[in-house]
């Protein structure tokens, strides 16, 4: 079935169309996005059970966007009277009056900026889901989520706990300005399981494993193939060693692909970063930043993923834009008022954590292109290294593309075969060019993730999606 | 709106029931170089529900909660709590208490001035003593008055109103073509511009070092010492240990009463809750479940003195009372900050990101900027990492008697730690 959109968008509309129009008679440029997405989160854990109709996706609520003096200015609010949209009006109005006061009284210089294109658009898309979130048995779904906690805390003695996240929403968004009227819903699902228990010298491991993708709670269903394979993961973990620091061989599972992807050119060319000269990449367009085989993608049109989205929500559709072509850095991605600065068209990756949050420039999904050859040939051409799997965290550094991924564990390979044993945690440094440069191999399969959250800086959380193929290149471990 | 919930919630006929509104009014500041890029304003209102249903005959406790929108309907907020008692009905936890105390504490309504709290913020920003190859890329402000009333089915009705600011301030130093940046987040209540500037003027001054910094010789485990804002992730470790989920996680083998090492070869920790901290962005008498925040010994001279954590925690601890813990003191340092310069050491300044596990104390930074102090030498050094393990750190762990407050955390200024491992990359 198609998601469909929400009833209190269509019935918000000629509220929202009265202030679009009326605000458009005082101001060069106004857009008006509303929100309305429900969801649900369900947490099991044999310390705690909670559900709730809140997720990081989860809003209601309204942003109103005007060009004023040179710049653009926002107001959220989530309390509109659509039986009187003149109030509204006059609280938006006097906001702006008091903050266009104060940036007088404090001097403040503006960064003059045009106004946006305003080409006419009238866009409905409801894309496929299953199982609508507000829709799903609730009983049977905490059941099931029980029954797999249960199934994996008696399948390892001794763990400490064996937790189960859940989260669906269904999103529904509307964009307006004087020539647009943009409409779109779909339905995204994510969910995980992390284990936990004592090693012998009674340090906590943890094993983590989770599912994603674009459509209904019906995903989840994938949660059982995760658990059933988490007891030979735990034991792993539990044995895992330190690593011995130093440069190795890698072969990064998709996963780990996509981390570095995101890490290491997903924030390096968010274009918002080339305005304010904060972003390396600026300086690289047309130059070599990896090997012949390093391709990559970033767009929401790349996969059906949590991020797959129709338009951003600056009301730009959704892009498939090729960011490193065999190589050859060719592009970044731009939310719309970073292209007016920069002169490039938008890319469709202006995206807010929320309504009541300022868009940035935010990745969608970012994939390198698979390759050709096979894992067990990847394997077998490692002198000593490891084989990488598991997402704990990254940091970008698209100023001087240092990078730093935290990596749940390495199998180490020795002249091309797994020794057996496991390394854990993995810190992996280096500098992005010589990362990518080293990329001598690349599978023919690829996978896409979209468990967790992206943060800007600290901060600005929103869903993305990533992977890849297996990659075969050398990093600095630790 | 929140009188309707109010009523709805009390015959809805579960165990307890919990009701936050929160009213958010905020302003934010965008700037490239000292230019506007954008103004934003908000006016948010939110209720936040939380029932708790008993089953089996008081057996087993279950919660659910839901987000609700103040333009939702009386049927949608019906249909609403109607899902979130159902659903408590199926989590089913242990048997808890849901101990409330009155609230005896003041209400705090006197409204925050944002227009002014952003001025000074702004004035604040547009007077740092940049130069020419040091300086201000770009910063964001952000203010918040925050109106809270909670209240529960224990007759708690209380109402709070504070400010929560921050600001986001990137400074570039350049030598020619090369120019690095440094990041820095400051959060708290109001704009203590004094300090801001302060802050700002030593980052702006590490930028100029990392302009000549050596890359990071190989150490092996020399003594480290962190005097920035990073030193709050290892100073929260010892928060995180004494949290009631993490001890019945099994996640902390610490217990009340006992020493958290065998033997302290260094200083002994103490740490404290605080009722209220000044300028602290968090700084609210009340938690969200309706408990009284109270000054309370969490760690006393290297003594576990008691847990902490969420009603549901505290209960299955066997806790009297017990709180959320927004704001915390670490002290006890025997040494001042000048004695524990002392020798060689590498004092770490800027990391590309610095974490300690919760769970096992392991500690893993990418090395941005530290000065190595080796034979009264001094060498700007940048690149390499910081890891090995803070539990085994702890036992030998030195801090300072001066201490410097990070929004909501009050810490040591200076805090030496040995045993850790620097990789380096000459």
């Amino acid at each position: 079935m198609k998601a469909p959109f929400s009833k209190y968008l269509d019935s918000l509309y000629p509220f929202v169309r009265h202030v679009v129009d009326e605000l458009s008679r005082e101001y060069e440029y106004v857009s008006l996005l509303s929100t309305d997405s429900v969801g649900f989160t369900v947490r099991i854990s044999r310390h705690g059970k909670s559900a709730s109709n809140e997720n990081m996706t989860t809003e209601r609520g309204n942003v109103v966007r005007v060009l004023t003096g040179g710049h653009y200015a926002e107001y959220a609010f989530n309390l509109p009277d659509a039986s009187d949209p003149e109030k509204t009006l006059a609280q938006i109005r006097s906001s702006l009056r008091m903050q266009e006061a104060l940036l007088r009284k404090t001097g403040s210089k503006i960064y003059e900026t045009a106004a946006l294109s305003d080409e006419p658009c009238e866009l409905f898309a409801e894309k496929e889901a299953g199982i609508l979130p507000e829709c799903v048995d609730m009983a049977e779904l905490i059941g099931k989520l029980t029954a797999l906690s249960d199934e994996g805390m008696s399948a390892v003695p001794g763990a400490l706990d064996c937790a189960l996240g859940a989260m669906s929403t269904h999103i529904s968004k509307m964009f307006v300005t004087k020539n647009r009227h943009m409409r779109q819903s779909y339905v995204y699902t994510e969910g995980s399981y992390t284990m936990m228990a004592l090693n012998s010298a009674g340090e906590t491991k943890m094993a983590h494993e989770g599912v994603s993708g674009l459509g209904g709670p019906e995903i989840l269903d994938g949660l059982r193939a995760k658990i059933s394979q988490a007891p030979k993961l735990m034991e792993e973990m539990l044995s895992s060693r330190p690593i011995v620091p130093g440069e190795y061989e890698i072969i990064t599972d998709p996963g780990i692909t996509g981390l570095i992807a995101h890490e290491a050119f997903g924030h390096g060319v968010e274009m918002d970063m080339f305005v304010k000269g904060r972003a390396l990449g600026a300086q690289y367009i047309g130059k070599r930043v990896g090997s012949d085989l390093v391709t990559m993608h970033e767009g929401a049109l790349c996969a059906d993923s949590v991020t797959a989205y129709a338009f951003d929500d600056e009301g730009t559709p959704a892009g498939d834009v090729i960011e490193i072509e065999n190589g050859i850095l060719r592009t970044g991605i731009c939310d719309a008022l970073s292209a007016l600065r920069l002169g490039v068209k938008p890319t469709g990756n202006g995206k807010r954590e929320n309504y009541a949050h300022k868009v940035y420039t935010r990745m969608t999904n970012t994939v390198f292109d698979s390759g050709t050859d096979t894992l067990e040939d990847m394997i077998a051409s490692v002198k000593h290294g490891y084989l990488l799997r598991g997402t704990q965290s990254g940091m970008e550094d698209p100023k001087h593309w240092g990078i730093q991924c935290i990596i749940s564990r390495g199998y180490e390979i020795k002249d091309g075969r797994f020794t057996g044993s496991v390394v854990s945690p993995v810190v992996m440094t280096g500098y992005v060019p010589d990362l990518l440069g080293n990329i001598s191999m690349a599978s023919a399969d690829r996978g896409v993730e979209g468990n967790g959250g992206c943060g800007k800086g600290y901060k600005e959380w929103v869903k993305v999606a990533d992977g890849g193929p297996y990659l075969k290149t050398k990093a600095r471990l630790g | 709106m929140l009188d309707m919930l109010k009523e709805k919630l009390s015959g809805l006929g579960v165990y307890g029931w919990e009701l936050t509104e929160t009213r958010t009014r905020g302003w934010e500041f965008y700037f490239i170089g000292h230019r506007l890029d954008q103004n934003r304003a908000k006016d948010i209102l939110d209720y936040r529900a939380k029932v708790y249903v008993a089953t089996e005959g008081g057996k087993y406790l279950g919660a659910a909660s839901a987000l609700i929108s103040p333009t939702a309907s009386e049927t949608d907020v019906d249909r609403i709590l109607a899902d979130i008692k159902f659903q408590a009905g199926l989590m089913k936890d242990p048997a808890y208490t849901l101990t409330s105390l009155p609230v005896t504490v003041p209400e705090k309504r006197e409204s925050v001035d944002v227009e002014a709290i952003a001025e000074s913020f702004i004035a604040a920003l547009a007077t740092l003593p940049e130069t020419d190859t040091e300086y201000i890329n770009s910063y964001e402000i952000f203010v918040n008055e925050l109106t809270r009333h909670t209240l529960n089915s224990n007759g708690v009705e209380y109402t709070c109103i504070f400010p929560s600011s921050m600001a986001e301030v990137v400074v570039n130093a350049r030598a020619g073509d090369h120019e690095i940046e440094l990041y820095r987040a400051f959060r708290s209540g109001t704009c203590d511009g004094e300090n801001l500037r302060s802050e700002l003027a030593r980052a702006l001054q590490f930028g100029r070092d990392r302009l000549i910094a050596q890359p990071t010789p190989i150490l092996d485990k020399p003594d480290v010492v962190l005097s920035t804002d990073d030193a709050v992730e290892i100073y929260s470790y010892f928060l995180d240990k004494t949290f009631a989920r993490f001890k019945l996680m099994g996640m902390t083998d610490w217990e009340a009463g006992k020493p958290i090492c065998p033997e302290f070869k260094g200083d002994r920790i103490s740490v404290r809750a605080l009722s209220s901290l000044r300028n602290s962005d968090r700084d609210f008498p009340v938690d969200a479940e309706g408990s009284v925040i109270e000054d309370r010994d969490l760690i006393k001279d290297g003594v576990v003195q008691c847990f902490w954590g969420s009603r549901q925690f505290a209960s299955y601890l066997g806790l009297e009372k017990s709180s959320a813990v927004p704001n915390v003191r670490y002290y006890g340092g025997t040494k001042s900050a000048e004695e524990l310069r002392q020798g060689d050491f590498l004092e770490l300044v800027e990391f590309s990101d610095f974490q300690v596990d919760p769970m096992g104390g392991t500690v893993a930074g990418e090395i941005r900027l530290g000065y190595l102090h080796q034979g009264g030498r001094v060498t700007v050094v940048t690149g390499g990492s910081l890891s090995g393990s803070l539990t085994e750190a702890i036992p030998t762990m030195e801090f300072s008697k001066e201490e410097k407050q990070y929004n909501n955390n009050v810490i040591p200024a200076v805090t030496r730690l040995k045993g850790l491992t620097v990789t380096g990359i000459k």
